[in-house]
């Protein structure tokens, strides 16, 4: 077509032509596509794009939005150095271990629990499914409450029935296991739907040969049920991790920009807002954000081979 | 026969450990609703704790509602939350379809480059957003937090799944009738997409109304709080001295999410098991 166009401009005037609204027929096409796709795009340049750039760029530079100076490497050898962060790397990575190793599991079985019960399937979704939906915030507020060391509920019933009492959120040493306990209980209705979305998609004529071959509830469960959810637990290994990693809200909540007490509960989210907006130190900010980027992104990676998913 | 009774009795047995686990998760808010109708806890919380509270009043929630500060906070809510939505789904709407239906170039790199975008944090964001809409003079007006949620590679990605699963031929019918790809969107698809268009609003509202730390970072007037900022900051204001205040607050801020699951809950379990998404 090309050629035709090159070579035989003269005599061929009329195919020409009808190349030529072709073309411009398939460009006009392809524009209307990409007003369609406008918007979004504007977004991923403005909001997306852009600001990684930008952050990328701060974190060579000192900075409190207004004066800025270069100094090169300066703001990541003051974050890796500094004690304080690596703190906050230890916290989010010891929250989220102990989250994501107590919810998988549970959630699992609660899951497994659900299926098979003949009754009340709906009923148990709903109950079990409700903390996930509100906020983090309120949940935070309500744990505070609930964990509190004197006066709370969790300890009175512990108390009840004998077992040793916690000082929870008032006490660094275990302060942690208070957050853990909410993130557990925040975020346990999510496996649960999840696993149960998953659950019902193994054919069943697996169990039926299962049955026949004599195996029992548990053998069917252990040699079945379970290493068809291995893809489910991998997708939700690698998003409970991308979450943890990025955990700032219900910290905040807690234990305010410094993660009190004694910033045992401050995590590298809550790090970055108090460097960033409670001390202005916008290069600092930056430069943490970018290792924790790259803490995410590797660690993502570690846990897409760990539990070998096929993206 | 044994079968068939063994069978009952684990049935039962699921049962009874789901229905106690399920009151010891409820647990939480049960005390909270408790609390906040009590007399006493605005001063002290009641010990030992009790889940009926001795007499029940609505002195808690009168205070809460007469500061004016909770009713604010929730216009604040809805403007934001109808906005974002609005925004978020219509173009997650028109992405989605383009994606499915459309044949241009570069389309699968696009796409590619749209599902990057559910890996990126808000952390790595948080600052040159907040220069760019101080650069706009936009800190303290809602504008931040509506605009930036145009983009959403999760919704984006639910609608072209749902226009994939619609008939290319509607289109192919529709060309021959001589209708541009805008006709063609506005009168063919976008009225079958209905059921899309309600998860995604569905999904959209939680998010929106749960939001914290973007708000929390733009926001420092007070006056524009949003619902989960005003709590917060009664929170850390007030810590635990007054209970039964903080209590009823947290009734009130939860509510309306409480309220959309019970009434759609099938939809919502249904959209979060598809999208496999975490709301927060």
């Amino acid at each position: 077509m090309a050629q035709i166009n090159e070579n035989g401009v003269e005599n061929t005037v009329t195919i020409n032509d009808n190349v030529e609204t072709i073309k411009s027929k398939k460009r006009k096409a392809t524009f209307t596509w990409y007003i369609f796709l406008l918007p979004s795009f504007i977004g991923i340049l403005l909001f997306m794009a852009y600001p990684i750039v930008e952050s990328f760029r701060l974190s060579f530079f000192k900075s409190n939005g207004t004066i800025e100076s270069f100094i090169g490497l300066r703001n990541f050898q003051l974050v890796l150095t500094s004690k304080t962060f690596w703190n906050t790397v230890w916290n989010t990575f010891f929250i989220g271990f102990f989250q994501i190793f107590i919810t998988i599991p549970l959630g699992f079985i609660f899951a497994s629990l659900i299926n098979s019960v003949r009754r009340g399937q709906n009923f148990f979704k709903v109950v079990y499914f409700l903390p996930n939906v509100t906020s983090i915030v309120a949940a935070a507020m309500i744990f505070q409450f609930v964990l509190h060391p004197e006066m709370g509920v969790a300890n009175y019933a512990l108390n009840a029935i004998g077992l040793p009492t916690s000082t929870w959120f008032s006490d660094p040493s275990t302060a942690k296991w208070g957050v853990i306990l909410l993130a557990v209980w925040h975020w346990i209705g999510f496996v649960i739907i999840i696993c149960l979305a998953n659950l019902q998609a193994i054919s069943p004529e697996m169990y039926e040969a299962a049955k026949i071959d004599g195996a029992s509830g548990l053998q069917q469960w252990l040699f079945i049920t379970i290493p068809n959810m291995s893809g489910t637990f991998a997708f939700l290994l690698i998003t409970g991790w991308i979450g943890s990693l990025q955990r700032f809200n219900e910290v905040y909540v807690l234990g305010g920009p410094n993660g009190s007490p004694a910033r045992s509960i401050q995590t590298m989210g809550a790090f970055i807002y108090e460097r960033g907006f409670t001390g202005f130190e916008f290069g600092i900010a930056s430069a943490a954000t970018y290792i924790m980027f790259v803490i995410i992104l590797i660690f993502t990676f570690i846990n897409l081979r760990v539990s070998r998913m096929q993206l | 026969m044994d079968q068939k009774t063994s069978e009952r009795i684990s049935n039962i047995v699921k049962f009874i450990i789901l229905l106690v686990c399920g009151t010891l998760l409820m647990m939480p808010f049960v005390w909270m609703v408790s609390v906040g109708f009590d007399r006493t806890a605005n001063i002290t919380m009641p010990f030992p704790p009790r889940l009926i509270p001795e007499t029940i009043s609505n002195f808690n929630y009168g205070i809460v509602f007469e500061n004016g500060r909770l009713i604010k906070s929730y216009i604040n809510s809805g403007i934001v939350t109808t906005s974002s939505v609005f925004l978020q789904v219509s173009a997650s709407l028109l992405a989605g379809y383009a994606f499915s239906k459309g044949n241009f170039k570069y389309k699968r790199l696009l796409f590619i480059l749209v599902l990057c975008t559910l890996m990126i944090p808000m952390e790595p964001r948080l600052i040159p957003l907040y220069t760019l809409f101080n650069s706009f003079n936009l800190l303290n007006t809602f504008w931040p937090l509506i605009l930036p949620t145009v983009i959403n590679g999760m919704l984006i990605f639910l609608c072209k799944q749902f226009f994939d699963q619609l008939p290319t031929t509607l289109r192919e019918a529709a060309q021959i009738d001589g209708a541009g790809e805008f006709r063609i969107f506005f009168t063919v698809y976008l009225p079958l997409a209905g059921p899309i268009a309600a998860t995604m609003v569905i999904l959209s509202f939680i998010w929106s109304w749960n939001d914290f730390m973007w708000p929390l970072v733009v926001l420092n007037n007070q006056d524009l709080h949003t619902v989960p900022l005003y709590l917060a900051s009664f929170s850390l204001e007030n810590g635990t001295s007054l209970g039964g205040l903080t209590m009823a607050l947290a009734t009130v801020s939860i509510l309306p999410i409480v309220v959309l699951y019970l009434f759609l809950q099938r939809y919502i379990i249904q959209s979060i098991a598809l999208s496999g998404v975490k709301g927060e």
